[in-house]
């Protein structure tokens, strides 16, 4: 018992990166990939948002009750007959937010606590200089008996280099406006391969696979160097990466890419990993 | 199954989960709500006290941060537990605000990691989770599901709120009661934590929990950055928000007694999320109408501490603990009532917990 991939969508902002919010992107992916895999709204048991940037920084409610009601998903009480209620909450883990909520999904699936789970993520937000913006996607996952789905996640965390990466809010009294600033060392790039190429091993050990067996690599797309990166580090032919865009929406937006070339179709065993600031990173084995 | 709630099965799962120590951080200054309604910007004829209950809130004061509040938190809730933070499988951080050394937010690396270091939880798996004023309950929720299953034996909540600052936001531009400001009046700072482990085979612990949400009213209750000045600023439909608890939470309510087997008549103490005195009072009267029974004790907390946003429950616990109010064998039930509508629900028999509390180790 576990869950698996049931479709994956991505939604784009086709001005300006930063001329469409979080919420609006994450309504789109949620509502293409719920007529993608053929579900009404209703069938989602579960809704968590792993966007880390939103327009004006709202910091409550959970966005992903906004998109609970934006979408549909059982808004009132009590739910549409025959289904279940839906519950949302957000989850921040850098760029690892996406395998994390999966990781939690899976756990709950095991429990038999819900049957369909919605895992969203997009980066937004109205200033220009912003890098991250205008893509998010949604994954729906479903629980399942058979052999397809997530095997086994490894999550792990590098304190030594947590200084190298940090996104905050501040205010900025000159301007007299508040202001996200981003510190990237330029080391970041290299110790998130080396930290994330340490976790993939383990994970290839403990499950007893070799690099050799990964078919397709689903992988961050911040920083910008690292899908190609890992794929060096770990030998694996750059062509099993396929390329994504965007921050906490990254690996779904590559992971739409490979569907829909019918890559994921074709693989029997995918590798995910993902890093962020902390230094952060959580890897999946998926078996199809 | 029930239909509304998302639940772990009670019989899922091979273990049981329990609470092993609760810990809380409260700032040393002091504001009453005398003092907060003086500062007010505009004149106006409120008397806040009277009506929510609240006497004074703790306010952080410089350097103190979200950050700092959650740390000495689970500093706190480890020197009362019987584990190390090497121990600990799993760190989740569930406040809504993240202040941390200079940083009114911080996005990135989440809170979890800044606190797993601090405090040495160096085995520990780690992420932030936001809900509201649910977040607590909800990392909780979580943790169950973890232990129950052996995924994990034990991991901590976390919590760290400075969020007093919303009511100063709130005393600038206030003008009347009707104001949508009026719940950050009520708001203090605190930090939180609580160490979830799997219980010894046959022991009991956590007996239900279960979580749903109510978003067709997702916009009641909205905080964010203010646009020209440092701080936030939160806007609540207070009155929309406890008319449709009231509608929804107790239909929402029948369906765990009937999943759970229990009677509101069951519980000896039912702590709710800690808004106002007021508001807590009337959501039992509603609660005892509907049901034709009332809980044996509702907890209010908010005369010392105001609202404290996700800690409130288990500023309430901690309270309780310290003070031997309860016994073995008694039936609390945590009630969350947070923005989104989020509502959750934590059904815990009390064990030796209430010995331990007070005992450092």
């Amino acid at each position: 018992m576990g869950v698996r991939i049931d479709w994956v969508a991505a939604a784009r902002s086709r001005r300006a990166p930063w001329s469409r919010g979080a919420l609006r992107l994450t309504d789109a992916a949620a509502r293409a990939c719920l007529a993608g895999g053929g579900h009404e709204a209703s069938d989602v048991d579960l809704l968590v948002n792993v966007g880390l940037y939103k327009e004006k920084n709202l910091a409550e409610p959970a966005l992903a009750s906004i998109i609970q009601e934006d979408i549909g998903a059982n808004p009132g009480h009590p739910p549409v007959a025959g289904h279940h209620g839906t519950f949302s909450f957000d989850v921040a883990n850098g760029g690892c937010g996406v395998l994390t909520a999966a990781h939690l999904v899976d756990g709950f699936a095991r429990s038999g606590a819900m049957r369909l789970a919605l895992v969203v993520a997009a980066d937004a937000d109205p200033s220009p200089a912003f890098r991250f913006g205008g893509v998010g996607a949604a994954m729906l996952l479903e629980t399942t008996d058979g052999d397809e789905g997530f095997d086994a996640f490894e999550l792990r965390t590098f304190p030594e280099h947590a200084r190298l990466f940090e996104a905050s809010l501040v205010w900025e009294p000159r301007r007299g406006r508040h202001a996200i600033v981003v510190r990237e060392d330029p080391a970041f790039a290299a110790r998130a391969v080396e930290c994330a190429a340490t976790v993939v091993h383990a994970l290839l050990d403990r499950s007893r696979v070799s690099p050799s067996e990964i078919d397709l690599v689903i992988a961050s797309q911040q920083p910008a160097s690292f899908p190609d990166a890992i794929a060096r580090a770990l030998g694996v032919d750059a062509a099993r990466v396929p390329a994504g865009a965007g921050h906490t929406a990254g690996p779904l937006v590559a992971l739409e890419a490979a569907m829909r070339s019918g890559r994921f179709a074709a693989s029997r065993r995918v590798l995910f990993v993902t890093v962020g600031a902390g230094l952060a990173v959580v890897a999946a084995l998926y078996r199809r | 199954m029930s239909p509304s709630w998302m639940l772990v099965e009670p019989d899922a799962g091979a273990h049981v989960a329990r609470f092993e120590s609760v810990g809380v951080k409260l700032p040393e200054r002091r504001l009453t709500t005398r003092e907060l309604m003086a500062s007010t910007a505009h004149r106006q004829h409120i008397d806040l006290e009277r009506l929510t209950g609240i006497r004074e809130r703790r306010v952080g004061a410089p350097g103190e941060t979200s950050f700092t509040l959650a740390v000495d938190a689970a500093r706190d809730c480890l020197a009362r537990s019987r584990h190390r933070a090497e121990d600990l499988d799993m760190l989740v951080c569930a406040s809504i605000t993240r202040s941390i050394d200079g940083a009114e937010y911080r996005f990135e690396p989440p809170l979890s990691a800044s606190i797993r270091e601090a405090i040495g939880a160096r085995r520990a798996i780690h992420f932030d989770l936001s809900n509201a004023c649910a977040g607590m309950l909800t990392g909780v929720f979580v943790l169950n599901d973890f232990i129950r299953r052996g995924a994990i034996e034990r991991g901590m909540v976390v919590s760290g709120e400075l969020i007093s600052g919303l009511g100063t936001t709130a005393a600038r531009e206030i003008r009347s009661i009707y104001s949508r400001q009026l719940a950050s009046l009520t708001l203090g700072d605190a930090g939180a934590a609580v160490l979830v482990e799997r219980a010894p085979s046959g022991k009991a612990g956590i007996a239900f929990a279960g979580f749903t949400t109510i978003s067709e009213h997702s916009r009641l209750c909205l905080g964010m950055p203010t646009r020209r000045s440092p701080g936030a600023r939160m806007t609540t439909k207070a009155r929309t928000i406890h008319r449709v608890a009231m509608e929804d939470a107790p239909p929402l309510l029948d369906e765990i007694f009937g999943e759970s087997g229990l009677g509101l008549d069951d519980i000896d103490y039912l702590v709710p999320h800690q808004t106002s005195a007021r508001a807590i009072v009337a959501g039992e009267r509603e609660l005892a109408a509907r049901f034709g029974v009332k809980p044996k004790h509702t907890v209010i907390n908010v005369e010392d501490f105001g609202n404290t946003a996700s800690t409130t429950h288990f500023l309430a616990l901690h309270r309780y603990l310290t003070e031997g109010r309860m016994r073995e064998g008694d039936k609390v039930m945590l009630l969350a009532l947070a923005s989104g509508l989020e509502i959750g629900v934590i059904v815990l028999v009390m064990d030796e917990l209430v010995r331990d509390h007070g005992r450092s180790h």
